[in-house]
């Protein structure tokens, strides 16, 4: 019982940080019809570049998000432009997948060009400590990760509805024809949205860099960790995102903590194809 | 004259909007059917919820005597009922015969069965002079103008021989020519036996061509009757002219 | 007739070729030659089994290397059992049991994965093979873990190692594309067209559409199961989960195809003799893995975007 309480306590803490990943992802998705497969590159780049300002500069993760996010927000709309614009719109959704795939492995195979491939982490003063609630245990890091996940999610949720970007967005992800008719430039708005999700990467990526050791590698197990709540929660949805990176995440917790640990990845997909089986469009997207 | 199809209070709401109410309808056999109505009046959806593009949220769909409410497109469309959609759909990458032979409604575990065999292609190209479509016979579907395509979709679904044939806006953005073409194979088909309903804006070729028309707003019928009458018929000036 | 004559031409071009590539072996070619056309042969033969799934039915699958694995694992496990279990047999007769036990596993994943979009299938099969290569290295009484899972090496001479696997590839390529051509050919191709083209328009003139793509699914993962069984034995003595359940593969085989012309018959061979050329070419200049990544990847991304047809199909339009 314990254990099954401590897993959810860890499943939920960390299915904020996935939601917030998960989020950048299925927003392309809604705007682009894209997937983007070079999103757990981009995370784990930003994981790096946290632990770089933090071993060079001292600069703690949390508090050099503001540099990272905007560095990466430029480099989105820089990929964006270079890569997926050029290519043409009945090629698009197919080759999307390949394209972001292999500027997957271009950030993997500079990330091991500039900083090798041993295993990095980002060691704060504070990164074994931890508080005991009740009898379970909460680490700090893994709480303020939860913290500002959530933040950023309700900054995000906040620009989608309140400003004019935000509006924009909304309306291309609803209906593209009808928003280029009322003026909403689409490429613009994929561009940026690209970049938006490269943001919500680097935030993501300052977090998990102090949850887990990483290394160029590591965005193979993370992206078809994000594709799985992606697609359950429904692509373009981002309370599907939400919902789907809670739900694989408590669950995979709660097997890792009470059966083992070995089968917690298999939890993900057979959940995956349990919802596909029923509901082909995940929990919250829309019918084909 | 028997009802070939009879739609009986269907209805389908889309989030807030109610596209499809209570509708009602029938085609009689051997008609040249028309639909009409102002935009929005929920004649695609119609055709959709007739043709099981999409399930209906009340109601029901009986062709030929059967019931088919709800039932998809592959099976409706071996039982004699087919459509042609608003933007023309073809297979792009495929050639012309090659759009016909697979829209001859084959038994398809025949797996083994060469993919345009010899009877295939005869029957396709005898389709194809009727349609005067012949030099085009060997041309990537994408190749050809919107109208020509328009027609090969409507020649396509001919290969299986239908009972009954929905036609979403068959002249919309076609030139005249074509328009005219279309009319003609619509009237040697009806000839036939084919019984048509066909979705149309351009009254003057819905006047010339169709008998009975059912006029539809807001998501179901306010008038019917031979083109005289409707046209006479105040009600339909309103949802024409009306808010 | 033209179409006979042109049925002829074909028969004779694809014999020649497998008769040419019958002969290679036996011209005393050195060792790292033979051992390179082993891997040619293997990636032709991996990416004319994607293109089934990939190019004629338009699902690009990213995860087939999943099923690589399993018959890479499947066989080496028969091996590693061999007195219990193959007592007698020549080992590559088990060829044919992983293939089908192999399809026969990709039928339910099929008609799950299937039912949705093109991109939500890709994803599905991308999580099976994290998901797969994870089990691999989990399940350690199973397959060893990291540890890898040894089994007897393979008894053929050292002077002429290669020969065995070479043919056993060559069959299968012949296989693969055999499959391929039939296809094409039939009626299941023009099905398969009509799903690649317009699905919904497919299914709603009466093509068994979930049929057709299953169908192509199951022989796809078949096929490319039983050359990761091949490649299994050809590693000398021992398999490790990173290699048997690799992600490049996958995308390796996905560019071939792309690179050659996807949904035609010659296209993923073309792809795959020259990338795998350029591939061993690059890996013998540049060698230090991280910039062999990059360069991978920038070859990847100009061949997308400036061959977005391939190259089979852009000199055939260029011809007509």
């Amino acid at each position: 019982m314990h254990a099954l309480v401590q897993g959810l306590i860890l499943g939920v803490l960390t299915g904020g940080v996935y939601a917030l990943m998960a989020s950048g992802q299925t927003l392309v998705f809604g705007i682009m019809k894209v997937v983007n497969l070079a999103q757990g590159a981009l995370v784990i780049l930003g994981a790096y570049l946290s632990y770089q300002l933090f071993v060079s500069y001292g600069i703690d993760p949390f508090l050099a998000i503001p540099v990272t996010t905007a560095v990466m927000f430029a480099l989105g709309v820089g990929v964006h432009l270079a890569f997926l614009r050029p290519l043409r719109r009945e090629d698009r959704a197919e080759l999307s997948l390949l394209v972001t795939f292999a500027v997957a492995l271009l950030i993997e195979g500079v990330i091991g060009v500039v900083w090798s491939t041993t295993r990095r982490s980002i060691n704060t003063s504070y990164a074994n400590d931890s508080w005991t609630v009740a009898g379970y245990q909460i680490t700090v890091v893994r709480f303020a990760a939860f913290a500002l996940s959530a933040g950023a999610l309700g900054l995000l949720i906040l620009v989608l509805h309140r400003t004019r970007f935000g509006r924009a967005v909304r309306a291309t992800v609803q209906n593209p024809e009808s928003a280029r008719l009322l003026g909403v430039r689409a490429e613009r708005v994929a561009a940026l949205g690209f970049g938006l999700g490269a943001a919500t990467a680097a935030a993501a990526g300052a977090v998990y860099g102090l949850l887990y050791p990483f290394n160029a590698g590591s965005h193979y197990d993370l992206i078809s960790l994000l594709l799985s709540i992606v697609v359950l929660g429904g692509l373009g949805s981002i309370g599907g995102a939400i919902a789907g990176a809670m739900i694989i995440s408590v669950s995979s917790a709660v097997v890792a903590s009470t059966i083992s640990p070995s089968w917690a990845p298999m939890t993900f997909f057979v959940l995956l194809l349990a919802v596909l089986l029923v509901r082909p469009q995940g929990l919250f997207g829309r019918p084909a | 004259m028997s009802d070939l199809l009879r739609v009986d209070g269907l209805r389908k709401s889309f989030g807030g909007v109610t596209a499809v109410d209570d509708c009602s309808l029938t085609v009689a056999e051997g008609t040249v059917t028309a639909l009409i109505g102002p935009n929005g009046s929920g004649k695609t959806t119609l055709f959709d919820l007739i043709t099981g593009y999409r399930k209906p949220d009340a109601g029901r769909v009986v062709f030929a005597g059967r019931d088919v409410t709800g039932r998809s497109p592959g099976p409706l469309y071996r039982a004699g009922l087919s459509r042609t959609f608003q933007q023309a759909r073809v297979f792009p990458q495929l050639t012309v015969v090659e759009n016909l032979v697979a829209a001859a409604g084959h038994r398809w575990w025949h797996l083994a069965a060469p993919r345009v065999s010899a009877a295939d292609r005869r029957r396709a190209e005898t389709l194809l002079a009727e349609f005067d479509l012949t030099g085009d016979a060997d041309k990537i579907a994408a190749e050809l103008s919107y109208g020509r395509r328009k027609l090969l979709e409507f020649a396509a679904l001919l290969m299986s021989a239908p009972r009954l044939v929905l036609l979403d806006e068959p002249t919309a953005g076609v030139n005249p020519v074509l328009v005219e073409r279309m009319e003609q194979h619509v009237r040697s088909r009806h000839a036939a036996g084919v019984t048509f309903l066909i979705v149309e804006h351009d009254l003057s070729f819905v006047m010339r061509l169709c008998d009975p028309i059912i006029v539809l707003d807001a998501g179901r019928p306010i008038s019917e009757g031979d083109p005289d009458t409707v046209q006479a018929d105040p009600r339909v000036l309103d949802a024409y002219l009306g808010g | 007739m033209r179409a006979a004559g042109m049925r002829a031409a074909g028969v004779v071009k694809g014999g020649l070729f497998v008769l040419a590539l019958a002969v290679l072996p036996l011209l005393g070619l050195p060792h790292w030659v033979l051992n390179m056309l082993v891997f040619v042969l293997m990636f032709a033969a991996l990416s004319s089994a994607w293109n089934l799934v990939g190019g004629l039915a338009g699902y690009p699958s990213l995860g087939h290397a999943a099923f690589f694995g399993i018959g890479a694992y499947a066989f080496a496990l028969l091996l590693h059992r061999q007195a219990e279990l193959t007592d007698g047999w020549p080992p590559f007769a088990w060829l044919p049991a992983v293939g089908v036990g192999a399809a026969l596993l990709g039928v339910p994943i099929a008609a799950i994965a299937m039912r949705t979009r093109a991109d939500v299938f890709a994803i599905v099969t991308i999580t099976l093979l994290f998901v797969v290569q994870t089990l691999a290295f989990n399940l350690r009484g199973l397959t060893g873990g990291a540890q890898g899972l040894s089994f007897p090496v393979a008894p053929f001479p050292a002077d002429t190692f290669e020969r065995p696997f070479y043919y056993v590839l060559l069959a299968l390529l012949v296989l693969a594309m055999l499959l391929t051509y039939g296809a094409l050919r039939s009626k299941v191709g023009l099905a398969l067209a009509t799903v690649r083209g317009d699905e919904d328009k497919a299914r709603g003139l009466g093509v068994p559409v979930a049929g057709v793509k299953v169908l192509a699914f199951a022989v796809s993962v078949g096929l490319t199961a039983m050359v990761g069984a091949v490649w299994a034995y050809y590693q000398v003595g021992i398999i490790y989960p990173q290699f048997a359940v690799d992600p490049l593969v996958t995308i390796a085989v996905v560019l071939m195809a792309f690179l050659g012309g996807r949904g035609t018959l010659w296209g993923p061979v073309l792809g795959a003799v020259l990338l795998e050329g350029g591939q061993q070419y690059l890996a013998y200049e540049i060698g230090a893995s991280q910039f062999y990544l990059i360069a991978y990847a920038m070859i990847f991304l100009l061949i997308m975007l400036a061959l977005p047809r391939g190259v089979l199909p852009s000199l055939a339009g260029r011809l007509r």
